[in-house]
């Protein structure tokens, strides 16, 4: 795979926690990858070993302490300040686990929140809001509060949200870890939908095997490195997802 | 165990704290300086402060301590928002309601006690200082004036602990009632309040209703007599209360379906609002009428201040008169802004005092005949022989004996000159403003008084009748000036923590809005206008109140004076030092609020 293609592509990242005067932790030592744009990329690896850092790093949440980062052709370690949210806001789509949503506003409010960061005239704005509401069959519950909705509505919500303005790379951490298996797999169905349909990457970290039997390739981190890869190639879902609980055993030996 | 997990989470927050501790301390204080202006007798005696000026300072007192109650109880609402969800934390874990309800308990008390005794000390140094500042600023000499009364002491200390007491109490109960679940989600729930179209159509005139009838009462304060303030309060407050009620969440509704609500952080601003502005009702309404009070009593206060001189003005012919003057008050007259001046020979023999009418023909004596604004008319000598010889007010400056008054009368150049008697010149000044001159116009009466300690006496110019009038109503302006300022502390802190309170929920939501990838100076602004906002309803309400509620003022001060001159300055300083306050609560919410963008490394 060429970096020319790639959506993502991560090189030499280090991350050292803690000041040089402090106790310092040193939780990614050197990453290399990539991500093809279109490409449904999971990120498996026990507690503790650097999934969440390594997200917040590509999506600018936290800065890294070595190595480059290059998402849509932008080289995310060397912007500053407002350049920094504005990557955020119009590049990357995130869900959380928590969902984040702001509860004084509607779900519509909420969808429409990156697109009115980038002052998006209404109109075209309530187009776009109704084009993903449809997608994530979320139509009927646009006008009501996050309070009203379950947990797998929210996080539906949130999905339409991360999507609604179209960014290079979607990510997720642990998206799933609060929903129950019926709204997981249907989150996780969506997913896989947008990344057809709409070409969108998506990058999944997740520590459950079932997630991560619908992503294409899976990336599997320990202690701070790529430790190995599997990739699903024409297998169907139940098969990769045995090859993934084998993995995950060899893989924690 | 449970103490010390506690004590840590006192700690961790001891920024919040702080803000909390100084925000308790400034009550205290402001209400021992008044408690110690007005319950320290020798000092009340000696100020001639009787009858309805007691009046004044009990009313104060009131609103002192209701609004004392009022800003405790928002207080302590910030205080139970920073510890709610620790608390609840603490309980999940098996901790017992009633050892954490002790702990609330302890800790509101001593929080409250602390700071009652840092505001004590405060109020000492502040009536020490800040007072005598005020005084000094408004040319007022009060008698009997200290910092240190035992009884104001006291009596602030009762007051302060007994409601951190009542505070603590409710702290305990309130905690102790909640669920664990809903205390460590509070921040999270939204109350979406209903709107009824009709209901608060109704409620919105009902309120316009209410307050016009306060304004009408306050203006016809001659025909109502007392009654017209207890009335005007009550209506004023439950027509601003349904007045807000009925038109902020229609008008949040309404700008919420607009495009412009679509527009950055608009929609959240909007939300926002919308979320907060049905419970901030009640609090909006308190403080736009201590607004009113406050700004009021300052606008009354420096309305008297600027208007004594005009009221001076009104009573004689002359500012000062001086006898045989002197080259040293020749100098000091040379400082005056002089708008006329006359000097006249009187001969004084037996009874009588005589004066020359050649000097009143080169120089006619000019007559004020205004009865509320000056009206200066030149008398020639025959005008004066004929109808005013015996209002020749510097002719009461001849005193013969106690009560004794010369008789004064008018000679030719020629009788006159062979008159015989001891001869005295009498200069008369008036001046353009009393106010200006005042410090020069003290000097020329001081070396009146040492040369002739017994004429000067009845030496009335329209400078000594200043004065009186000063000592008189000086401390009801500066207890204008004091309460005016201690309600803007007061009300504004008021809203500072109400404010504040809403802090920690926002936190987690700028925090997400910061992960979603909105600018930092989105956020400030975005923060900077919900504030704004809520600083700007009470404020614009409580001007509105004021310019109604002035009217009340007309019977004291009759034309040309008027509770509404030059009140623009006045506007101006309050709503100045009312900004001080939006900046001090934006800059603190800023601080707890905004989420910090992680450090930046150097890359190489
Ligand atoms: N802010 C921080 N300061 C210091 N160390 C940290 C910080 N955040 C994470 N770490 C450490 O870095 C390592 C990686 O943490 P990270 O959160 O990335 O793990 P993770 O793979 O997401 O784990 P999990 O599956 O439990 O979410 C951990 O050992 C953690 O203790
Ligand atoms: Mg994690």
């Amino acid at each position: 795979m060429t970096s020319s293609n790639a959506v993502v592509d991560v090189h030499g990242l280090e991350k050292t926690y803690g000041k040089a005067n402090e106790r310092q932790y040193q939780a990614l030592k050197g990453l290399n990858f990539q991500v093809a744009a279109g490409e449904f990329v999971g990120i498996m690896g026990a507690s503790g070993s650097g999934k969440t850092t390594l997200l917040n790093m590509l999506s600018t949440l936290d800065v890294p302490t070595k190595g480059d980062v290059i998402v849509n052709g932008h080289d995310v370690t060397k912007m500053r300040g407002n350049q920094l949210a504005d990557f955020r806001a119009q590049e990357v789509g995130f869900i959380f686990q928590d969902f984040n949503l702001l509860e004084s506003l509607t779900a519509e409010e909420n969808i429409g929140l990156p697109l009115a960061l980038k002052g998006t005239s209404s109109k075209i704005m309530d187009q776009a809001i109704h084009e993903v509401a449809d997608t994530l069959s979320i139509a009927d519950l646009l006008q009501k509060y996050p309070s009203e909705l379950s947990g797998g509505q929210k996080q539906r919500v949130a999905a339409a949200r991360a999507i609604v303005h179209h960014p290079s790379i979607l990510m997720g951490d642990e998206p799933t870890g609060a929903l129950d298996s019926t709204s997981a797999r249907e989150l996780l169905d969506l997913l896989t939908t947008i990344n057809q349909e709409q070409h969108m990457s998506v990058l999944l970290v997740t520590h459950d095997p079932f997630s991560a039997s619908f992503c294409q390739r899976i990336l599997f981190i320990k202690d701070g490195l790529i430790g190995s890869e599997i990739r699903r190639g024409d297998q169907d879902r139940s098969a990769f997802y045995q090859q993934i609980l084998n993995e995950l055993g060899t893989f924690n030996e | 165990m449970l103490g010390k997990l506690a004590l840590a989470g006192i700690k961790n927050r001891r920024r919040d704290y702080l803000v909390l501790l100084a925000g308790l301390t400034m009550p205290a204080a402001i209400f021992y300086m008044f408690a110690n202006l007005t319950t320290n007798k020798a000092f009340v005696k000696a100020n001639g402060v009787v009858g309805q000026s007691m009046l004044i300072f009990g009313f104060g007192a009131v609103l002192l301590i209701l609004i004392t109650i009022v800003y405790i109880m928002y207080a302590n609402s910030f205080l139970l928002s920073m510890r709610q969800h620790d608390y609840g934390l603490f309980m999940m874990l098996g901790a017992k309601k009633r050892r954490i309800g002790q702990l609330v308990f302890l800790e509101t008390l001593i929080l409250g006690t602390v700071a009652t005794a840092i505001g004590i000390v405060l109020g000492l140094l502040m009536s020490r200082f800040l007072v005598g500042f005020l005084l000094n600023a408004l040319g007022l000499h009060l008698a009997h004036l200290e910092s240190f009364y035992l009884p104001a002491i006291i009596a602030t200390a009762v007051l302060y602990v007994g409601l951190f007491i009542l505070a603590s109490l409710f702290n305990l109960v309130k905690l102790t009632r909640t669920t664990v679940l809903k205390l460590l989600h509070t921040d999270e729930q939204a109350n979406q309040p209903q709107v009824k179209p009709v209901r608060q159509m109704i409620a919105g005139i009902v309120g316009i209703l209410l307050l016009a009838a306060g304004y009408w009462a306050l203006a016809n304060i001659k025909m109502l007599q007392m009654a017209a303030i207890p009335f005007a309060i009550v209506t004023i407050t439950l027509g601003t209360y349904l007045l807000f009620r009925a038109t902020l969440l229609t008008i949040i509704r309404w700008l919420r379906q607009t495009k412009w609500a679509k527009k950055h952080l608009n929609g959240f601003l909007m939300g926002q609002l919308n979320f907060r502005v049905y419970n901030y009702t009640r609090m909006l309404t308190i403080v736009s009428l201590l607004f009113a009070m406050a700004l009021g009593a300052i606008t009354v206060g420096s309305g008297y201040h600027r208007q004594l001189p005009m009221m001076a003005d009104s009573l004689g012919s002359y500012t000062i008169a001086i006898h045989d003057k002197t080259a040293k008050e020749q100098q000091l007259i040379g400082k005056l802004n002089v708008v006329n001046q006359a000097t006249y020979t009187q001969k004084r023999q037996g009874k009588t005092v005589f004066y020359n009418a050649a000097e009143f023909k080169q120089h006619p004596y000019e007559f004020n005949e205004g009865t509320m604004t000056p009206k200066y008319v030149k008398k020639t000598a025959a005008q004066m022989k004929s109808t005013d010889l015996n209002s020749l007010d510097f002719l009461n400056l001849a005193v013969l004996g106690q009560n004794n008054l010369y008789a004064p009368k008018m000679l030719n150049a020629a009788k006159f000159s062979r008159q015989a008697g001891k001869t005295v010149s009498v200069t008369t000044i008036r001046v353009k403003n009393i106010d200006k001159d005042r410090a020069t116009l003290k000097k020329l009466n001081q070396l009146e008084m040492a040369r002739f300690p017994h004429a000067s006496e009845l030496t009335v110019g329209n400078y000594q009748s200043y004065e009186l009038m000063l000592a008189f109503f000086g401390g009801l302006e500066f207890m204008g000036y004091f309460l005016g300022i201690a309600f803007l502390a007061m009300l504004a802190s008021c809203l500072m923590f109400k404010i504040l309170s809403g802090a920690p929920g926002d936190k987690r939501r700028y925090r997400m809005l910061y992960k979603v990838g909105v600018r930092h100076s989105l956020m400030r602004n975005g923060i900077a206008k919900e504030i704004g906002i809520f600083f700007m309803i009470p404020g614009i309400m409580g001007v509105i109140d004021v310019l109604f509620g002035l009217q009340m003022f007309k019977p004291l001060m009759p034309k040309p004076m008027s509770p509404y001159l030059g009140i623009g300055s006045t506007f101006a300083i309050f709503i100045g030092l009312y900004a001080i306050y939006y900046l001090i609560t934006l800059a603190l919410y800023w601080q707890i609020v905004l989420p910090q963008a992680p450090a930046t490394v150097d890359h190489k």
